[in-house]
């Protein structure tokens, strides 16, 4: 019998002649490594003696690492086939010995291939290494670029595409006209249609270089191009304001940070640095989504952390290998523990497949070539050496891949498909090389990487459909044919028929969007006011009326009230119950338009001080404070003409009879207390009054990637954002199909639509072209205006408009990027 | 995993890189078969399948698991609580149940009743997170947008009629009390919105569903649609050529008005259903034209919010099936603390609740076997998990009290069964295949009532009714590189003792 004791590193005993005759013959030819031994090394061995695993201690790398061998010595002796460990354990001559230990046996011809290998002095072609390869897409690089005898194209990206054609035998068609360039990049810069005078502005423009100059325009709308982004990155970062976990505090949003950092263009390696070494407002990202109950070991947060942050940044999976060794990739449950384990405060006890091994995760970088972190530091440490690993010079992968998710969202496909698996080859390294290191070169700054793309006169090419695509192996010839996301849709829509969401949802803050914000700082203009000046510490338990009448030379484009009344209260505008409020941390945002008019009006408050903490009996406590806070936000065109709660103020104890009225007789009504400024205690309430205030340069315009997702936007492909989505399938279904055909939320704004575009007293013909400018940026054809026409007739009714829009937002070249 | 070791790793990467420019091109995640199974050809025994849903964690001894009765007596022992309803015959021998669904009783002998299903040990209890075990056969959180078996049966077999969405879902909504959760399983996940269910949370309103919206004529309805095809011909879009997107387009608008328009349609109308019949589907008492236009308000008030809504659903599920669904899930609702969630009143609440399902179910039955398709349709009742007055979890494995329990039951308030059992639970089968009048595994007489023969887990449940359905439980769909078993890394067995 063999005796299988004292192996490591000292030898092992010899099979007995016996056991040597019943070995598989060595085969009786010369071997070929390439044909014979190579497949059953990559079939049987590999997967857990190569691709930098080890079990063991061995490794089929190389020749030398075969006859080096492992923890039981050497593998193979050169020449001596019946003496070398390698063929035992894989003859099974030995049955509690076998090799591969998972997976089918070799036959007893494969065994004597590698006995005839071995045999004959283990030839082995030097191309060829089954060590741990080469990661693809993470040194950079800067690439060699064409000149620009190419075509006389003078861009990078044109010059390396030129050279791409010249080799594929694809001849470059002209550029697409001015009206499909100018929807594409309003679609892809702003996510929103063009509007006719733009477009026509646009066509009469005659300058050479007037397509460079709009892409610039769009580009320099902070406040469009943001709304617009927010899509891709909630998608991303897998932010949404309702879903799993928030029920019970086990989410956060990174809402208003990231509005903020797209307004600001935050450059990009910034962006990842505060996501992956996170403030307060951006820690919802790796916070995770918080379970309660028990949760497979692969799913703790800092293991969703290392997940997230190697998919979006590092376009690397580590999924499969959270829980096992992958067997799609060559990541470890070590590298994903490894990465893991730096969000955690204590090292992480590791679990294969849910159950505990026994040993204590290791922390790592999933690349030690780009830096290594400090396992003995403590937390904040470590994080911060893990975003400057990434973020840093050495990392070309992280310009890589957000450069090649650029790409694949104007193009339709990624330079490296799938986005999320950096590691295979791009159909053009030198064009994603030369990208990333562009994108680096200028300061991270993404606007400019879009620029650069959005300008080439390879984004200018006719769209390509998918179905053109035969070879197996990708061929670029231009743009794909997109389709409009859910949100460019229903904002879409919203041009169209005025029909707009009426607030944001999520947690935003748009003083950054505020233009009178940012000229003034808060832009507050009101004070805590009540009938006493200890009311912030003290007041007695029971009504306070307040009025104000102010004189408006016109009705105001827009006026909102912001109120926060301790403990609650009721407006009354010119005598109609306006809006109330009866939390002060939950400002009142209140629509007083409808009920202002041209000259005096009043604005009435009844404001009352509750006893505290449901205590009805109580009166004069000490604990009791109170005080009513307004801020108005009148807009008239550009002109901001706020004013707020303040000494102006008149209030009295009792209401008389007409109190609310505007010819009410005030004589015996006294100037209000000002008990100070918006951020005074015990409220401290600045920030949301001034977030609230900001918000009102949304209203009624809401943009549909602020609002929380409705069945419309659900059926058109917004995803529950419990995982993170890099990118959406964009082909039409019949579910889809059905939201668009019968669905209530669009059918209501169709109808809501129609009835306005009826209001506007358009004729016929009038509101067909108007129609088709916006939707498609173009007139009818002699055909559609014969068909438009016939279907509204002389007399411009409400159901004939909003079949029209219903057909005009369903035609392909509506819905379909060209 | 067995099954990928058969396939060399980089074979594996090759095929999935050449199937990815078609992948890509139509959005949808590939079917892999594992090898041992593409030799094994598994014949059907039903065509539809009908899920009951009792949500939010139906007690098995007060439904079909019945112990000794142990009638309210003030101050009695939560410990002496045992079925709070008395035992009462069904048509099978051994088969007892308790009071208050004799209908279901009636129709016993056409069916299988398991009692030792047995939910997941996933920590402290929550529905949302045991609904989703048992809607996806995976435990939350996934690291990818899992699949509800609704949607897996949908991609694997494809529609029965082509006018009838394959997996549609009636009674539940989804803007009150916990959506989120809910909408994070009701989902085709990552197989594609293709195979999404088709939402009626009001069965009585489900005419609405599929006729034109808001107040359009079916003739305004079949112009609109006339208008749009030649505005569509008249669009000079031809000069862009031909894409797939377009071609999706087109396909998907097809489908669309051919479900719209087509005969199968008038299934979802209820007031078609003679009254007569729609009465059987009813508590009784409860008339039937009040149900069909009742308003159903959304303040979570139990009696106005159950009036025939489930029974009205199961009529919907019946007619479906008529006219050729392929899945259909019929629930009770979950609203925390509502309908099965008894965290108080258990007794009062379930026998208001038997009200609700007793007569439907048996109708459906019955309607079923009338029409000669029971034989073809696999019924499943079941729930998320069971309940107990005194365990919260497994005997064993006990997890955090979410009810209090007095030492003495003063109340009717505290005569139920309130905490969330695990160890045990009902399961009810009907058609397609499974066996007659016969009983699956047992649990104890004795506190804690747990399951003492032939556990049942949900892999297996889903493989037995996959199998019903001709689909393997190695069924595997290829999401990020990585096969996605339709049942728990394709472990599910079936439980053949179940099929005739």
């Amino acid at each position: 019998m063999l005796l299988l004791a004292g192996l490591v590193g000292s030898g092992r005993a010899e099979l007995t002649p016996e056991q040597v005759t019943r070995l598989p013959a060595p085969a009786n030819r010369p071997v070929s490594f390439r044909q014979d031994i190579k497949p059953i090394l990559e079939a049987s061995c590999v997967k857990c003696h190569g691709r930098g695993r080890n079990k063991g201690g061995f490794r089929v790398d190389s020749r030398e690492t075969v006859l080096k061998g492992g923890e039981s010595g050497p593998a193979a002796l050169s020449g001596k086939s019946a003496e070398s460990y390698l063929i035992e354990l894989v003859s099974g001559i030995d049955p509690d010995n076998v090799m591969p230990k998972k997976g089918s046996k070799l036959t007893p011809e494969q065994v004597g291939l590698l006995r005839a290998w071995i045999d004959q002095g283990l030839p082995w072609d030097s191309d060829v290494s089954f060590g741990r390869m080469q990661p693809q897409n993470l040194t950079p690089r800067t690439p060699e670029v064409p000149d620009a005898k190419h075509g006389g194209l003078s861009r990078p990206i044109d010059r390396i595409i030129g050279r791409y054609f010249e080799a594929n035998h694809i001849a470059r068609p002209p550029s697409v006209a001015d009206r499909v360039f100018a929807r594409r990049v309003y679609l892809d810069v702003i996510g929103l249609l063009p509007a006719p005078k733009e477009l026509e502005r646009f066509a009469a423009d005659k300058g050479a270089d007037k397509r460079a100059r709009l892409v610039k325009r769009l580009l320099a709308d902070d406040q469009r191009y943001a709304e617009h982004w927010l899509t891709f990155w909630n998608d991303a970062l897998r932010n949404d304001y309702k879903g799993t976990g928030y029920i019970d505090g086990g989410r956060k949003q990174i809402s208003a940070w990231l509005f903020e950092a797209l307004v600001r263009n935050l450059p990009y390696d910034q962006f990842v640095a505060q996501l992956i070494n996170p403030t307060a407002e951006s820690e919802g990202f790796t916070k995770g989504i918080i379970w309660r109950g028990v949760v497979n070991a692969s799913q703790t947060p800092q293991m969703q952390a290392a997940q997230n942050i190697s998919q979006v940044f590092m376009g690397v999976n580590l999924k499969c290998a959270s829980c096992h060794d992958s067997f799609i990739n060559d990541w470890t449950l070590a590298d994903a523990y490894g990465l893991a384990n730096i969000y955690s405060d204590e090292p992480l006890e590791v679990f294969q497949c849910d159950k505990p091994i026994g040993r204590k995760a290791a922390t790592k970088f999933i690349y030690p070539e780009l830096g290594d972190i400090d396992a003995a530091a403590p937390k904040a440490d470590r994080l911060k050496q893990l975003s400057e690993i990434i973020t840093g010079k050495k990392d070309g992968r992280l310009s890589r891949t957000v450069v090649n998710r650029l790409w694949a969202k104007f193009f339709g496909r990624g330079l490296v498909e799938p986005v999320d698996d950096m590691e295979q080859p791009a159909w053009n390294n030198d064009l994603l090389d030369w990208l990333a290191e562009d994108l680096v070169a200028h300061g991270y700054d993404l606007k400019h990487t879009i620029e650069q793309i959005l300008t080439s006169q390879s984004y200018q090419l006719p769209s390509v459909g998918l179905s053109e695509q035969q070879e197996k192996v990708f061929v670029f010839r231009g743009p794909s044919v997109r389709r409009l996301s859910a949100e460019q849709f229903v904002d879409g829509v919203a041009a169209l028929t005025g029909n707009w969401h009426a607030k944001p949802a999520g947690e935003f803050d748009f003083t950054c969007v505020d233009p009178d914000a940012r000229n003034t700082g808060s832009g507050l203009k009101g004070k805590w006011i009540w009938s006493e000046a200890a009311a912030a510490q003290s007041a007695p338990t029971g009504a306070v009326y307040f009025r104000r009448i102010i004189t408006l030379a016109h009705v105001p484009t827009q006026a909102m009230a912001v109120v926060a009344c301790d403990n609650s209260f009721t407006l009354y505008v010119n005598g109609k119950n306006a809006g109330s409020g009866k939390e002060y941390k939950n400002p009142a945002l209140i629509d007083l338009r409808p009920h202002l008019r041209k000259g005096t009006n009043v604005l009435a408050v009844a404001a009352i001080n509750s006893p505290p903490s449901g205590d009805k009996t109580a009166t004069n406590s000490t604990d009791n404070a109170a005080g009513l806070y307004f801020h108005a936000r009148l807009r008239q065109g550009r002109k901001i003409l706020d004013f707020g709660s303040d000494k102006s103020w008149l209030w009295a104890n009792d209401k008389d009879e007409g109190w609310k009225k505007p010819d009410f007789g005030v004589t015996d009504w006294k100037p209000a207390i000002e008990l100070g400024d918006a951020a005074m205690l015990p409220w401290k309430l600045e920030k949301k009054l001034a977030q609230t205030v900001a918000g009102t340069v949304m209203q009624g315009k809401a943009r549909a990637a602020l609002v929380t997702a409705d069945p419309l936007m659900i059926g058109l492909g917004r995803p529950n954002r419990e995982q993170v989505t890099t990118s959406r399938p964009s082909a039409a279904t019949t579910l889809q199909m059905l939201e668009l055909t019968n669905g209530k939320t669009l059918s209501e704004l169709l109808q809501k639509g129609a009835a306005k575009l009826v209001e506007n007293g358009l004729s016929g013909r009038q509101l067909v072209e108007r129609l088709y400018l916006q939707a498609l940026g173009r007139k009818p054809t002699g055909d559609e205006w014969r068909l438009a026409e016939e279907l509204i007739g002389s007399s411009v009714q409400k159901e004939e408009v909003e079949d029209l829009l219903w057909a005009m937002l369903m035609l392909p070249e509506f819905q379909l990027i060209y | 995993m067995k099954t990928m070791n058969r396939w060399s790793r980089r074979e594996f990467l090759r095929t999935a890189s050449a199937a990815t420019v078609a992948a890509l091109g139509a959005g949808y995640p590939r079917r892999l078969l594992a090898a041992e199974n593409t030799t094994d050809k598994i014949k059907p025994t039903a065509d539809t399948v009908i899920v009951l849903w009792m949500a939010g964690g139906m007690a098995h001894t007060e439904t079909f698991d019945p112990k000794r009765h142990t009638p309210f007596e003030k101050g009695m022992s939560p410990e002496g609580l045992y079925s709070t309803f008395p035992t009462i015959d069904t048509t099978v021998d051994n088969i007892k149940a308790c009071q208050g669904l004799e209908k279901i009783a009636r129709v016993m002998d056409r069916g299988t009743l398991i009692r030792s299903y047995t939910a997941g040990d996933l920590g402290f209890i929550l529905h949302s997170r045991h609904q989703y075990q048992w809607h996806t056969g995976y435990a939350p959180p996934q690291t990818v947008a899992a699949p509800h078996i609704g949607a897996i049966i949908a991609r694997t077999l494809g529609p029965l009629s082509p006018a009838v969405p394959a997996f549609i879902n009636i009674g539940q909504r989804f803007d009150v009390g916990e959506g989120e959760e809910l909408k994070a399983f009701t989902t085709a996940g990552f197989l594609g919105s293709e195979y999404g269910p088709f939402n009626i949370p009001y069965p009585d309103q489900a005419a609405q569903t599929v006729r034109p919206p808001g107040g359009m004529s079916p003739d305004r309805f079949q112009d609109r649609n006339k208008f749009y095809k030649r505005l569509v011909a008249a669009s000079p879009i031809g000069e862009f050529g031909s894409d797939y997107q377009k071609e999706s387009l087109e396909r998907s608008f097809a489908n669309a008005h051919r479900l719209l328009s087509s005969p199968a349609a008038k299934a979802f109308d209820l007031s078609l259903e003679p009254k007569e019949s729609v009465k059987k589907y009813l508590p009784e008492g409860v008339d039937p034209g009040q149900s069909v236009s009742a308003t159903q308000s959304r303040d979570g008030s139990y009696e106005r919010q159950t009036m025939g809504r489930f029974g009205l659903g199961c009529l919907l599920a019946r007619r479906l099936a008529e006219v050729g669904a392929r899945y259909i899930e019929v629930t009770t609702e979950y609203i925390p603390f509502l309908n099965w969630d008894t965290h108080e009143n258990g007794h009062t609440k379930l026998a208001d609740l038997k009200k609700q399902i007793d007569a439907p179910i048996g109708q459906l039955v019955l309607d079923l076997e009338e029409r000669g398709l029971l034989d073809r349709t696999l019924i499943v009742l079941a729930s998320e998990f069971s309940r107990d007055s005194l365990v919260e979890g497994k005997p064993d494995k006990k997890v955090k009290d979410q009810v209090p329990v007095p030492d003495k039951i003063e109340d009717m308030k505290n005569y139920g069964m309130h905490r969330h059992f695990t160890d045990a639970g009902c399961v009810l089968l009907f058609g397609g295949g499974i066996k007659k009048g016969h009983l699956h595994g047992k649990t104890a007489d004795e506190r804690p009532c747990k399951t003492i023969e032939k556990r049942v887990v949900i892999e297996d449940l889903h493989a037995s009714i996959f199998r019903a359905a001709g689909i393997s439980p190695k069924l595997a769909y290829e999401i990020e590189k990585r096969p996605f078993y339709v049942t728990r890394d394709g472990e599910g067995k079936p439980i053949m003792e179940l099929f005739g």
